[in-house]
């Protein structure tokens, strides 16, 4: 007893200010994405994404000439990982900016903390309502969903104008997908469509009998689906063996090749609006060489979270370059602190032309983007492999 | 040295939170029942301070308060889980052994489910924004610290009193417990009741902690995460969880320059513990001094 309260009494007389530190060099710049967990899926993709950048940027001369250094700390799936995450990126590694978490209810832990510590937050993928109003150091260049999901409903109205009665389906255990589906509902009011019906489910369900049923009963001529990869593929697939003939329009959460094997053939035409797509290279030069360079690294198309965390890194470097071309200092002389704030102003000005096409930040730490996407799926023959294939910019 | 508690504070209240949940496993393991309803009732605790401290009609009461709004959200947590944990305890306490464990794990779903459905309760996202009591992480030990040595000493003040044997009379043998007159159902419930308020209660420092609350700290994998700490730590020690607690929750942390293959260490380091100290690591200090005494001999 008496060891441990000498111990805690330890602990308590901490917490003096740290010496004024200098940025380091090559540039740290820290990267808090889930690297483990079942969040992993996700969080390997950014990590693709942000070391493609890296050496790409660096080749390219990093920081008018300096060099800038990924610092990589784990944050796991949950909020406590990635407060550690943060925690290590800010007293340990000194970056200049943290590029994370993965998932949006990670930065709500997490990101008060940096913001505490006056230090710029770039979130690549967090896409809930109420992330830029955490902090004045918190931004994102991840367009939440009330700018990416009503475009794909806008598309649907385009190729069957006389659309009218709409059935909502969502993973109710599903964070971004509940968030997803509010969404989604806002925008059928705003369209003039009629919910004709709501139906939940859960990301663990294969039987969906019940919530298929109420469609059919409902005469719904547009379903929304937002879920998860494997439950959508299931829901999509009874959809279309029970009989529903109509249009599909489907969240984010449907916007990854992991459908493909659950619906095979059956997934043919779903509507699907993105942030990133990595076919759109026609006016975007800067997408056309990530896409080409992404493919011959990793054997593979770049998929949105890959793209966004490319262009977080992207964004910070560029912000950096301002930096040094309006004050004339290097970056190597400036004291952390000022370079943190300074950094933070510096990301909400101007505007970057990246892999998503052209974005900008608010001074609230609001993405713009310009440009989205709304592609449909088409399947191959094998009915087991298929693409998005981009049918608007 | 600041810098190593501006980098840890976080990480060492979070053991001390962690192992106040290891306690709230251990009060039903005083009267031999396993539990794993505590991390219903720790979500429940959170979601009660996060909308306390959030919901804009107590706004009013927040300002009039101030800091000590704090304690009346963790009063609020108590209260809840005291009648929750009656209501599920009475009924759910008529099971034993594995029948009660699945009981309480249906109870922690239920939960789940039920704050998922909760407008209140922001849905999959859950609360955000909470006020903060202090700035930093560290300080956050003045809330989780004095609540362990109070549970502890709630530990200790009970295994040397009447209620304390009867506890430990029903861990050994329920009925002959019951047959030398002692109330079995009576002091099973106070056991359970008594680990649910303490798990309400951490729930409720919890919420400001993180920042934030939401359903997914009240998961299955949870509930499994807290007994791990007792039976690492030791499950007859009262220091069982918080040992169990700090190997837990500072291991990924240590082992972080490992990077991707820290997860792999500290799977294996968890299997050797299981394997060569079956009674956790308390009981296996227990054995050593034993043997270092040459009174234990190898036994």
């Amino acid at each position: 007893m008496k060891r441990i309260v000498i111990a805690l009494a330890l602990v308590l007389c901490a917490a003096q200010p740290t010496l004024a530190d200098k940025v380091a060099a090559p540039i740290p710049i820290g990267i808090a994405v889930a690297q483990t967990s079942n969040v992993a899926l996700f969080g390997q993709e950014q990590v693709n994404g942000a070391k493609l950048a890296e050496e790409r940027l660096n080749a390219a001369g990093g920081v008018n000439g300096t060099k800038i250094a990924l610092v990589f700390q784990d944050t796991a799936g949950d909020e406590a990982g990635a407060v550690n995450a943060f925690q290590n990126l800010l007293n340990r590694d000194k970056v200049v900016a943290i590029i994370g978490p993965t998932l949006s209810q990670q930065a709500f832990a997490a990101n008060p903390i940096a913001d505490r510590a006056k230090t710029p937050v770039v979130g690549p993928s967090n896409t809930a309502k109420g992330i830029p109003e955490i902090g004045e150091f918190v931004g994102r260049i991840s367009a939440p969903m009330t700018q990416v999901a009503p475009n794909s409903l806008k598309q649907a109205m385009k190729i069957k104008p006389d659309l009218k009665r709409v059935a909502v389906l969502y993973a109710q255990n599903d964070a971004f997908s509940s968030s997803e589906t509010t969404t989604f509902q806002d925008a059928i009011k705003e369209l003039g469509l009629e919910t004709v019906t709501v139906q939940k489910f859960q990301t663990t369900d294969t039987d969906f009998t019940t919530q298929v049923t109420a469609v059919l009963g409902a005469n719904a001529d547009l379903v929304v689906i937002s879920g998860l990869a494997a439950d959508s593929g299931n829901l999509v697939k009874q959809l279309r063996q029970l009989g529903y003939k109509g249009l599909i329009v489907g969240g984010n959460g449907l916007n990854s090749p992991n459908m493909f094997p659950v619906c095979g053939a059956l997934c043919n035409d779903v509507l699907v609006a993105q942030a990133y797509s990595p076919g759109a290279v026609d006016k975007n030069p800067v997408n056309k060489d990530f896409a080409a360079a992404f493919e011959a690294a990793y054997k593979k198309g770049p998929a949105q979270f890959s793209a966004q965390a490319y262009a977080a890194v992207q964004v910070v470097v560029e912000a950096l370059a301002k930096i040094e071309k309006e004050t004339g200092k290097k970056i190597a002389d400036f004291e952390l602190a000022d370079l943190r704030a300074a950094l933070n102003k510096s990301l909400r000005t101007g505007t970057y032309l990246t892999p998503m096409g052209e974005i900008s930040m608010a001074p609230s730490g609001e993405v713009q983007q310009k440009d989205f996407y709304v592609s449909k799926i088409v399947m191959n023959p094998d009915g087991k492999t298929g693409s998005f294939v981009l049918v608007s910019e | 040295m600041s810098g190593f508690f501006e980098n840890y504070g976080f990480l060492i209240v979070t053991i001390v939170q962690q192992a106040l949940l290891g306690l709230s496993i251990y009060f039903p393991l005083m009267a031999g029942q396993l539990s794993l309803a505590s991390i219903g009732f720790y979500s429940l605790g959170g979601y009660v301070a996060a909308i306390m401290g959030t919901h804009p009609a107590l706004a009013p009461l927040r300002e009039a308060l101030g800091f000590w709004m704090f304690p009346l959200e963790w009063l609020g947590a108590l209260v809840l889980s005291v009648i929750l944990g009656i209501a599920v305890g009475y009924p759910a306490l008529r099971l034993r052994g594995i029948y009660l464990a699945l009981a309480t794990v249906a109870f922690v779903q239920v939960v789940n489910v039920a704050v998922l459905n909760m407008p209140i309760a922001g849905g999959a996202v859950g609360i955000f924004g909470i006020p903060q009591a202090f700035e930093s992480r560290l300080d956050y030990i003045w809330f989780f610290g004095p609540l362990f040595f109070f549970a502890l000493f709630l530990v200790w003040r009970i295994g040397n009193m009447g209620r304390g044997l009867a506890f430990f009379a029903v861990r050994e043998d329920e009925l002959a417990a019951g047959a030398m007159g002692v109330a079995t159902t009576g002091n099973k419930v106070t056991a359970f009741v008594l680990g649910c308020a303490l798990a309400g209660v951490t729930g409720a420092m919890s919420a400001p902690f993180l920042n934030t609350w939401n359903a997914r700290q009240g998961t299955f994998d949870a509930s499994v995460t807290c007994l791990a700490y007792v039976l690492i730590g030791g499950s007859r020690s009262i220091w069982g969880p918080l040992c169990g607690a700090a190997l837990l929750v500072s291991l990924p942390e240590l082992l972080r320059p490992l990077k991707d293959s820290r997860m792999i260490l500290n799977g294996v380091v968890l299997v050797a513990a299981c394997v060569y100290l079956p009674q956790g690591i308390m009981g296996g200090l227990a054995a050593l001094r034993a043997r270092l005494s040459g009174r234990g001999g190898a036994a």
